[in-house]
Order: structure tokens, then sequence, then C-alpha cells
């Protein structure tokens, strides 16, 4: 009986277990996952990091000449750090120990970013219809000007064979 | 034969940490017949797994099937990948896992011991568990990045390497923690207070343990040696590193609690042989082969046994991925074990049961 009195006593004295949190820091490790950073000079645009991305917090659009900008949502992102891991050049795709900042209203999170990865697809698309409309109408006049310069020869082997 | 009333209890309620619904049919304050309701929180998670998600990505999903016991989840679903696919896990990273679930199940049982003690109307224990649980918090942090969702097991390996001194921090938090344990372990056995709700409640016996198929802690303080970790060997080497197991007789609140209290130190010696005995080996094994065929996977989770069914069909996406979650096979029990208790005592033996809802129903 006189033990806990004397211990909770003693507990006034002691020191909170608890922090303060906004004004003392909490425990974060070294090497906690936090934001996903992008080198941009680095990056050689394979697409791999959105391929393997598991909530798909990664996505690259792409304008009409082949220039690849990369798009990245804090708050999709799992930090799971795969995209590190799959990244062929290193460097280009990082992890930081920062920890993400909140989203907030403005921003438009989550509808914004619904329409930005549909419309990154779709500029995709547009960019490989486009190359393949432009590769088709070089392929037509590749074989047109094959088919002339074949038909040239031939009329100068007539030629030929003619004066001979 | 007095007069039967009908309480339930749930399925929100001040007691219950997750959606769980129980019909108690009482005479007077004895409890004769419970119906249980589990089924609250279905969130699709197989159904995702086997259309939206490629086989690599799926140990994330898992992952967020529950919060407490996610790394015994990443790892059971890695394993069953790992069949699938056809490969060998370098040693170095299943002692890893086994590193990381045991400090979950310090974390998990920590947090089940201060819910008894709250539900058991014991508030200051409840503090005082949960300030000895926090290094564990902070030590998996330090290991896998984050406080919970620890995205650890990847199929193949393991994700993050052990850093030296994260390593050295783990064994001295450890030898801090244990006469912390003891402490507990003496409050729990010895408290006048706490024994009046805990000593005799909710108490099931062997045979009907056996016959209800229960698991994890709940069977072993009814004197049923089961654990997965007994059993299998050649996916994770328990018995390597000094697995032994925990059982009591009497099966009530009071034996489930001393249980998950000795695991602790089991736990304890497990985490310390691991880190001096790390194998050095590379992480991870790369493979480009998608999955084909069936296989399961056994895994003991912080509350029982963890069973997982894989189907795979050549391709980047699964054809049938079933999860079997620990609380699943004990509500039959769970519900058996109310019957002769007081109603007064309901919310100290829900909360020793230790039920994840979202795990079972995912």
């Amino acid at each position: 009986m006189m033990k806990t009195f004397f211990k909770t006593i003693g507990n006034v004295f002691k020191k909170p277990v608890t922090t303060k949190y906004p004004f003392e820091k909490t425990f974060i490790p070294e090497d906690y996952r936090g934001l996903i950073g992008f080198d941009e000079n680095l990056c050689i645009w394979c697409r791999r990091c959105e391929m393997v991305c598991p909530p798909g917090a990664i996505v690259f659009s792409q304008d009409m000449e082949g220039k690849q900008t990369y798009h990245f949502n804090r708050a999709v992102c799992i930090y799971c750090g795969e995209c590190v891991r799959a990244c062929p050049k290193e460097g280009a795709i990082f992890q930081t120990a920062e920890p993400a900042p909140c989203a907030l209203k403005t921003e438009n999170i989550n509808n914004g970013w619904n329409k930005l990865y549909a419309e990154a697809l779709q500029s995709r698309e547009a960019y490989a219809a486009e190359k393949k409309k432009k590769a088709a109408e070089k392929a037509a006049a590749d074989k047109l000007a094959a088919a002339k310069k074949e038909e040239e020869n031939k009329s100068a082997t007539d030629n030929q064979t003619g004066a001979v | 034969m007095a007069k039967q009333y009908e309480i339930p209890i749930g399925a929100q309620h001040i007691s219950l940490l997750e959606p769980l619904h129980f019909k108690f049919t009482t005479e007077n304050e004895k409890i004769v017949k419970t119906d249980a309701n589990v089924y609250y929180v279905h969130r699709g998670i197989e159904q995702a797994c086997c259309s939206k998600f490629k086989f690599r990505q799926v140990s994330f999903v898992v992952g967020r099937v529950c919060g407490l016991c996610s790394i015994s989840h990443t790892t059971a679903y890695s394993q069953v990948a790992e069949k699938l696919v056809k490969i060998e896990v370098p040693k170095r990273a299943k002692y890893l896992r086994m590193l990381v679930i045991e400090l979950d199940r310090i974390h998990s049982h920590l947090l089940c011991l201060s819910h008894v003690a709250e539900n058991s109307g014991f508030e200051a224990l409840f503090m005082k568990t949960m300030q000895y649980r926090e290094f564990s918090m902070e030590l998996l942090e330090a290991v896998c990045g984050n406080r919970i969702q620890y995205d650890f097991s990847i199929v193949g390996g393991v994700a993050r390497d052990l850093k030296p001194q994260v390593a050295q921090s783990i064994i001295e938090r450890l030898k801090k923690f244990v006469p912390q344990l003891d402490e507990l372990m003496d409050i729990y056995k010895n408290n006048w207070t706490l024994s009046l709700k805990n000593k005799g409640a909710g108490a099931i016996t062997k045979e009907d343990a056996m016959r209800l198929n229960v698991v994890g802690p709940f069977a072993r303080a009814a004197g049923l040696a089961v654990d997965v970790r007994n059993e299998t060997e050649d996916l994770l080497p328990w018995k390597e590193v000094g697995y032994e197991m925990i059982t009591e007789t009497s099966g009530d609140v009071y034996a489930r609690n001393i249980v998950r209290l000795r695991e602790l130190y089991v736990s304890i010696r497990i985490i310390e042989n691991i880190i001096n005995g790390l194998p050095e080996t590379p992480l991870i094994t790369e493979t480009k082969a998608f999955p084909d065929g069936e296989a399961t996977v056994r895994l003991e989770a912080p509350r029982g046994e963890l069973f997982y069914y894989a189907k795979g069909n050549k391709t980047q996406v699964l054809e049938r991925l079933k999860i079997k979650a620990p609380t699943f096979s004990n509500v039959a029990a769970m519900a058996e074990a109310f019957t002769g208790n007081e109603y007064g005592s309901v919310p100290a033996i829900i909360a020793s049961y230790d039920p994840c809802l979202s795990c079972t129903a995912r």
C-alpha cells in the first residue's frame, strides 16, 4: 500500500512519455520511406516505373514531338519503392526521407489526377497513332520511290539492250 | 426456466475495435447462447488481386488486408507466388522475413494485451502496455521504413537490407524491454483487480478447441499444441532460430494473456538469434517466369494460422487467390466460449480473442 503511494507521488515528478509533436521532433529513421524524387536529365524514358507501380501513382504523358513528361501523385503513392528497384538507370528515380505533405482540397488530387491519368494515356496513344501514320506514309513513299527507281533501272537496261 | 433476454453487442460498440456483431441470449446475467456475425467490412480484395493487379504487385495489395499482421500477409503471398514461379529464396531473405514477423508479433501481442486490460476496466495498465509497445513500432520503422504497412517481402526475396547500426539498436532496445516485460508479466499474473475479470472468464476446454478447429494463442491457451512454426520447416527455418512451443491449460482470458506474454520471450530470443547469425547471401532471386499451376502456403501470423491458395495460368494476372485468415477459424469457438459467463465480462473476452475482422472479411 505505501509502496503504491510513493510510486504515485514519484510519478508526478517524472517526465512525460509522450512527445509534444508540433514543437518537438518525433522519431524518423534515416532511411524512412518518403517522397519519390525524379531526375529528368538522367531518365531514359523506358516507363518501367510506371509499369511496376502498384497503385498507379506515376504516369508519363507525351506531346506530338515525342517528348515525355513525368507526373507523380503523392496522395496515391504507397511509398513502397518498387519504382526505384525497377529503374535500370541509377538515380533517375529515387526515394527521399522526407515525409509527404498533406493533400489539400484546392489541389483536386483525386478527380484531377484521374483526369490527368486518362489524358496522359490518350496523349501517348495519339502520338503512337501519329507515328504509325507517319511511318505508313513513309513506307508508302519509300515503296513508291523504290518502284520508280526499279522502273528507271528497268528502262535503263531496256535502253542498254536496245542500244546493243 | 428463467425469462430469457436477447442482448446485441455491435456492430458499433465502445468496447469493439472493429465491426463485429454478437447476439447474446441471456438468463438473468448468464449467457446461454450466442450468435456471431462477422462480415461487415467486405472490400473485395481477392477479386482485385485476380483482375486489376499483376502478380508482382499483389504482394503490396495483400499487405493492406490487415494493418497489424501486414508482414504475415505479404510474406505468405510472396511464398505462394514463389512456389508458382518455382524459385528458391536466398537464406538471408528468409531470416529477415522471420525477423520482421517476430517484431510484428511483439507489437501485435502487446496491443491485444493492452486492450484486454482496457476492456477489463484497468485503464492505467492499458496506458503502460501501450507505452512499452512503442519501441517495437520504432524498430519496425527503422527496419522497414514505415510504422505500419511494411511492404518488406516481395516476390523473390525482401525489399530492404538490415543495416548494422539498426541491428545494433534492435539488440539494445530488446535488452531494455526485457525488464519491462517482466514487470508486465508480474502485473498480468498477480494483479487482483485484473484477475476478477480474467480468471475463469471465456474458458474453452481442450476437446472443444480441438473440435472447433481453433488456431493461434486461443488454442495454445487451452492446451492444444498447434503452431505452424512447429510444423513446417521448408519455407522458413523456425526451429533453427530457437522456436519453442508455449501452452497453458486453463483456456480462459488469463491463460491467453500469459501465453501471449510468454511468446514475447520466445520472440525476443528468436530476434536475437537471427541478428547474431544472419547469413551473408544476396537478398533476392530474380526471375522472369510467370506463375503457373496451383500452390498453398501456411504461415503463423500473430493470431494463428494464415492460409494462402493461389492459381496461375502463365499470364501476369493470377487466376485465383484465396486468403483464409486466423480469425475466420476461430469464429465458431468465439461464439461457443461465451456460454456460461456473465454478460459483464463480455468486453474482456472479446478483446482476449484478438479478433481481426478486416482480415476475415477482406
